[in-house]
């Protein structure tokens, strides 16, 4: 070959690697553009609060029958705090989980009269109003003061807030808000999806994944079982979740536990969906499990169902758990079926027998609207992939184990 | 180019070679010469070291990350492991024919020109040159002149692995290596074989790797017995065969063990 | 001699083949409910999806109040461009012709640039790349897979339609923040290529050895053995990736849905304008979960496993036929 034609197949070569090496790096590129993303918009807002609060915000009225006094703060506070010394309430502005400023209460003095402030709009069985503790990370929407002549909003900062309070010698009405935004409802609601689709799915897919392995004898019966379960997986989860919408929420009204979507008839339409993977997974455990093993069983006398139980599930365990472990993480991404088959609406309180959001449904349901919250969607998304990473990285442990179990056959 | 000339060309001078996967030591210090426009046979029981031997000639063993050579691998007074050395060069200029044949999945056509095609021949005029002349060189021509086009799958198995020499034949090689050739054929494809092989050793340099001592016997004119990576003994094939020196060739080649 | 008491009576034998059967006939019985379920899905779909074609709903008028409206007209239904004509629950004027035209522009679209990058992705991890950068773009893909689609979503209006809007400018063409159709074949690309990358990938490794020896022996680089002889040995995996890729696609409901602008009107032919695919008029605009405007929805997912059933039918004729022309 002469230098020439060397020179430019060389150049073709390197052309050619060039072109691999970075058509094959945009994965990378996507996984990174991800998860920066995620993290950067959505990380300041993970925190506890974020975790266990309500995501609506709650309102509550109040007022005092004590006049003022003096407070001395009681400990240094932070220039950004403007500290009423009549009130001995310590103002900080702050931002909600949509990003709106609001004014929150940074610092009580431990004598202030807030500590024992009473709610307008709920009295007690004796007719008396309900003291409500006032408590630092509240947030202040509005007050009005001096018989209904001095207001004050949060939309006047935290500093002019102190000095409205400063000026006030009787409370009327102070609307305190506990910030909303929190995830605990979805939370709850995500983990109540995850045990009672398991609850369900497990059973039925192990149940059939072993009439397939261990029982079942070529026949055309068989073949058409079996085909009618492959097609399972080809069907997408939003004609699934049609499913859940037109039969399961219809099922479960009619015994009057629930009307209209519910967090049940969400799980029944999620272990449909499972069913598949689970009956998949338990398949390829038990196809593994060599046949000397139930014949050894058998020769000593047991019958089909204790060979079964006794020895060839709890050898299959390991590749039904990475079943359920990707089941789990479908369960937690899962968003289009249960939009049809519960409905998309966040809730505080979790009643199975009622909707509720998961959280993918709860990132689905600010993103939705005029006025999408990137960074509250981000957080969500935060503590969902690091979950769903974290599955992955068992379920490669797992099959690594499985290999090196393989070994002694 | 008369006898003696022909004689005196060397094309492989292999000196002092030892050839190492990790720790194992699959060839011990063997020297040896092959000879332009002869048939050279290796022969030995298995796990001898010919296929692995016979792969150091173009280089194969590269692809084994654990392999390891030293020694002087001269192609044409060239070291060929040389970095400088083009080993794609030295691959179009050193072909090799499979135990097992192994056609593309592609047509008889393509499978043929797909060498000439890496090498930058573009003119389909050329190329149906070389398929011609190469399946005409191969002893197929005949057999396959009206179905260039269909998959090379569909050949028997002599077939097929006579279109593998063609495929080799088409770079215009000038040594061809063959590692057991014949040992995944019937009989008549292999003596369709063997009698190619005759043909080509006039215009090629033939190497070739056969379990089959008879086989060794009737084509090659220089037969070199291999034992547990040792050149035992390596001579004339008339030689070999009816004087060999060494007691462990007589042993083998009477059928002793192996 | 004592006789040895058998541990084994007739009436324990008895029990356990009662046991046998009982338990064998369960095993049997969730077979067969679990394969029942996609005949019930296929029924159930088919009998929700039919009904606006043959019932008659009774809509609100704002002007004169309760108003029959007549069944959806089905070969209409299929062809026409707009999805509604007339107010919502007042009119039954459905069309989805528009939206199937769409789905499959932007499926296609996304198919056409993911199974490059999948294909070559998956000859640098099968073949290409060492060890190390092997297993690590393994575990990428694999971390790319289990994303839920959701969160692709949030990226589609985080990132991709402010890039998307960014291009806008670059042609002064307005779009609709960035709602578009690149936008959903953007997304559509991401969540299918590690599908088609894992199954190219195992398709790759699966291509014979000696094909490979074959190629180098004769002289060919490295790279001219993948491309011309390995990638051609895996054509028909690769295109059984293709297929699986080809399902997520039609199938996928939320990103798309957040991320294509769900056009209520006309075929999309331009990147940058808004458009709609099937499932994202599935999901957007539920207002109530009963009537005709929630009745339809059922409609589009009969014509969403249509369109599923019939891709896979004729991809796979042509996987057969692709085939067959490498046999003969």
């Amino acid at each position: 070959m002469k230098t020439k034609e060397k020179q430019v197949k060389s150049h073709y070569d390197k052309i050619a690697h060039t072109t691999v090496y970075s058509l094959g790096f945009i994965g990378v590129i996507i996984l990174t553009m991800v998860i920066i993303y995620v993290t950067m918009t959505g990380i300041s807002l993970v925190n506890w609060d974020l975790i266990s609060g309500d995501s609506q915000d709650i309102n509550t009225n109040v007022y005092l029958t004590e006049s003022q006094g003096q407070y001395i703060a009681q400990t240094n506070l932070d220039d950004d705090i403007y500290y009423s010394k009549v009130w001995g309430l310590g103002f900080i502005d702050s931002t909600d989980r949509e990003g709106h400023a609001i004014v929150e209460i940074a610092y009580i003095h431990p004598d202030s009269p807030f500590i024992m402030s009473l709610d307008k709009n709920n009295n007690d069985e004796n007719g008396n109003p309900v003291v409500i503790e006032l408590t630092e990370d509240t947030a202040i929407e509005k007050a009005i003061f001096n018989n209904f002549t001095l207001f004050t909003f949060y939309t006047d900062g935290a500093e002019v807030m102190r000095d409205a309070f400063d000026q006030a010698t009787q409370i009327d009405d102070v609307t305190v808000q506990v910030v909303g935004g929190g995830i605990r409802g979805s939370l709850i609601t995500t983990l109540w999806m995850i045990v009672i689709t398991l609850i369900l799915a497990i059973p039925i897919g192990v149940s059939t994944a072993i009439y397939f392995n261990e029982f079942s004898k070529k026949s055309k019966f068989s073949d058409l079982i079996r085909t009618l379960v492959d097609m399972l997986t080809g069907v997408p989860s939003i004609i699934y979740g049609l499913l859940g919408a037109a039969v399961f929420i219809p099922l479960l009204n009619a015994t009057g536990l629930t009307a209209g979507g519910s967090i049940l008839s969400g799980a029944l339409t999620m272990a449909v969906i499972l069913l598949p993977t689970i009956i998949k997974s338990t398949e390829e455990a038990l196809k593994i499990i060599p046949n000397d093993l139930r014949q050894g069983s058998l020769a000593l006398g047991a019958n089909q169902t204790q060979t079964i139980f006794k020895v060839v599930l709890p050898n299959a365990t390991p590749g039904i758990l990475t079943g359920v472990l990707l089941g789990i993480g479908r369960i937690m991404g899962e968003s289009a079926a249960l939009i049809f088959a519960v409905g998309a609406v966040t809730k505080d309180t979790v009643v199975l027998t009622e909707r509720s959001s998961t959280l993918a449904v709860h990132i689905w349901v600010i993103m939705g609207g005029e006025a999408p919250n990137y960074e509250l969607a981000s957080a969500i998304a935060i503590i969902m992939l690091v979950f769903v990473f974290i599955i992955n990285f068992v379920v490669k442990i797992f099959a690594k184990r499985l290999q090196k179990n393989m070994n002694w056959s | 180019m008369n006898k003696i000339e022909k004689q005196n060309k060397v094309v492989f001078e292999l000196k002092n070679i030892n050839l190492f996967y990790d720790d194992f030591q699959a060839i011990k210090d063997i020297t040896m010469n092959i000879n332009a426009n002869e048939v050279t046979a290796f022969i030995g029981p298995s796990g001898c070291g010919k296929s692995t031997f016979i792969r150091i000639l173009n280089r194969m063993n590269d692809l084994i990350p654990s392999c390891e050579i030293t020694g002087d691998v001269l192609f044409k007074q060239k070291d060929a492991y040389n970095k400088d050395f083009d080993v794609i060069e030295l691959r179009s200029k050193v072909g090799m024919v499979f135990q097992k044949p192994n056609p593309f999945p592609m047509s008889i056509y393509d499978n043929i020109a797909y060498g000439p095609k890496c090498q930058g021949i573009r003119d389909k005029k050329a190329l149906d040159e070389i398929v011609e002349s190469s399946l005409k060189k191969a002893a197929l021509w005949n057999e396959v002149s009206d179905r260039l086009k269909k998959s090379a799958m569909s050949l028997s198995g002599g077939q097929q692995q006579r279109l593998c020499i063609a495929r080799t034949i088409a770079m215009k090689p000038e040594v061809i290596l063959m590692d057991e050739p014949t040992s995944a054929l019937d009989p008549v494809s292999t003596s369709k074989i063997e009698d190619l092989i005759n043909e080509l050793k006039n215009d090629y340099t033939i190497v070739i790797v056969t379990h089959n001592m008879q086989q060794a016997a009737r084509i090659s004119d220089r037969t070199a017995f291999f034992l547990l990576g040792e050149l035992i003994e390596f001579d004339d094939t008339t030689k070999i065969f009816s004087k060999p020196i060494h007691k462990k060739t007589e042993d083998y080649i009477t059928g002793r063990f192996g | 001699m004592q006789a040895v008491k058998s541990y084994v009576s007739e009436k324990s034998i008895k029990k356990k083949n009662r046991l046998d059967f009982v338990f064998r006939n369960i095993f049997r019985l969730t077979a067969i409910l679990s394969a029942s379920i996609v005949i019930v899905v296929i029924i159930v779909i088919a009998v929700r999806g039919i009904t606006p074609f043959i019932q008659s709903y009774t809509g609100y008028n704002n002007i004169t109040g309760e108003v029959i409206l007549s069944p959806v007209n089905p070969f209409k239904f299929l062809v026409k461009s707009q999805w509604l004509e007339g107010a919502v629950g007042a009119s039954s004027d459905y069309g989805i012709g528009f939206a199937i035209i769409n789905t499959m522009i932007a499926v296609f679209l996304s198919i056409m640039i993911t199974v490059p990058v999948a294909v070559v992705t998956a000859l640098l991890i099968a073949k290409v790349a060492p060890k190390k950068i092997s297993s690590f773009l393994r575990t990428v893909v694999e971390l790319l897979a289990s994303i839920p689609s959701i969160i692709y979503g949030v990226i589609g209006l985080g990132v991709i339609t402010n890039f998307v809007n960014w291009i806008g400018g670059l042609f002064n063409y307005q779009t609709a923040a960035g709602l578009s159709l690149l936008s959903t074949v953007l997304v559509l690309f991401m969540m299918t290529l590690p599908t088609i990358t894992a199954v190219a990938e195992t398709s790759i490794r699966a291509v014979k050895n000696d094909i490979i020896e074959g190629s180098l022996a004769l002289a060919a680089t490295n790279m001219q053995t993948y491309f011309k002889v390995v990638l051609s040995s895996a054509k028909s995996g690769i295109f059984a990736g293709v297929i699986l890729g080809v399902g997520r696609a039609l199938g996928e409901a939320t990103a798309v849905s957040m991320v294509s602008g769900n056009s209520f009107s006309g075929v999309t032919l331009n990147p940058l304008a808004t458009t709609s695919t099937l499932t994202s008029r599935m999901l957007l605009g539920i207002k109530e979960t009963s009537g005709i405007d929630y009745d339809i929805r059922f409609s589009v997912g009969l014509v969403l496993m249509l369109m599923i059933l019939i891709t896979n039918v004729v991809l796979k004729a042509v996987m057969k036929k692709v085939g067959n022309l490498d046999e003969n």
